[in-house]
């Protein structure tokens, strides 16, 4: 059983994903086919390697000028659609980093209906540490 | 300080347990207003921050709209950066400083999304 298995447990899971930090899909796991297809997935998981490095510039920068900390790394990022969300985690990226490993792990990410969205149960699925690392 | 629009939504939010600060921008200009723990110039960079984000949330809405018509991503109602003891939300034009240990995500993010609900993007 895999973390992409896992997240596709959630309340209304659609899709759930992994991604490179430049955003190449590489596997997915779809629960409705005939509304989310690879060609989505991929144009996703761009866009959210995108968002991602944008949160965490932002985070970055607001720290450093405010002083206010908590921000950084951004654990995960979320984007809200008018029916779906989707969420994304580069955290254990981050935990590589800080353990002076180059070779990352992948980004992942799940599709969620918004009326039955479970956000932070999504966080916590996202946040958890594979076994074996 | 000057209200826009929905900052009366603000005192519901700021009863919330967690809530730090919200704030509303305008999507064109550069108009805010602000309650909670920020500075006048923190508030402001925030708006500027959020309203850019937006901008790109929107902008990729629309792609995926062009891509896949009715995908469910389209028009994009707001976006969440989790960080390890804080959080921002952004739904529509306002967003949300919370403190993670005591306040619910889905909570605010659903207030938000039923609150903000008539909020149109027609002036993105």
């Amino acid at each position: 059983m895999t973390k992409l298995d896992d997240l596709m447990k959630l309340p209304g899971a659609m899709a759930a994903f992994e991604f490179r930090g430049s955003g190449e899909l590489l596997e997915q796991r779809i629960a409705y086919p005939d509304r989310i297809d690879e060609s989505i997935l991929d144009l996703l998981a761009h866009m959210c390697a995108a968002n991602m490095s944008i949160a965490t510039m932002q985070a970055r920068g607001w720290e450093k000028v405010t002083t206010m900390k908590g921000f950084y790394p951004v654990q995960e990022f979320t984007l809200i659609g008018f029916d779906w969300s989707v969420v994304v985690s580069g955290l254990h990226r981050e935990q590589y980093k800080q353990a002076g490993k180059f070779s990352l792990p992948p980004f992942m990410g799940v599709v969620m209906a918004n009326d039955k969205a479970d956000y932070e149960a999504a966080f916590t699925i996202l946040e958890q540490q594979e076994s074996g690392q | 300080m000057e209200d826009i629009v929905g900052m009366g939504i603000a005192s519901d939010l700021l009863a919330k347990p967690g809530v730090i600060a919200v704030g509303e921008y305008a999507y064109r200009g550069d108009r805010f207003s602000y309650r909670g723990a920020l500075t006048e110039e923190y508030a402001r960079m925030a708006s500027i921050m959020c309203r850019a984000t937006t901008m790109g949330a929107n902008m990729e809405g629309a792609m995926f709209e062009a891509l896949r018509s009715g995908s469910g991503l389209h028009p994009p109602r707001g976006w969440v950066v989790h960080g390890p003891a804080h959080t921002v939300c952004v739904v529509a034009n306002m967003f949300c400083l919370l403190d993670n240990t005591k306040a619910s995500i889905n909570d605010i993010v659903g207030f938000m999304c039923r609150e903000l609900a008539s909020v149109t993007p027609d002036m993105i």
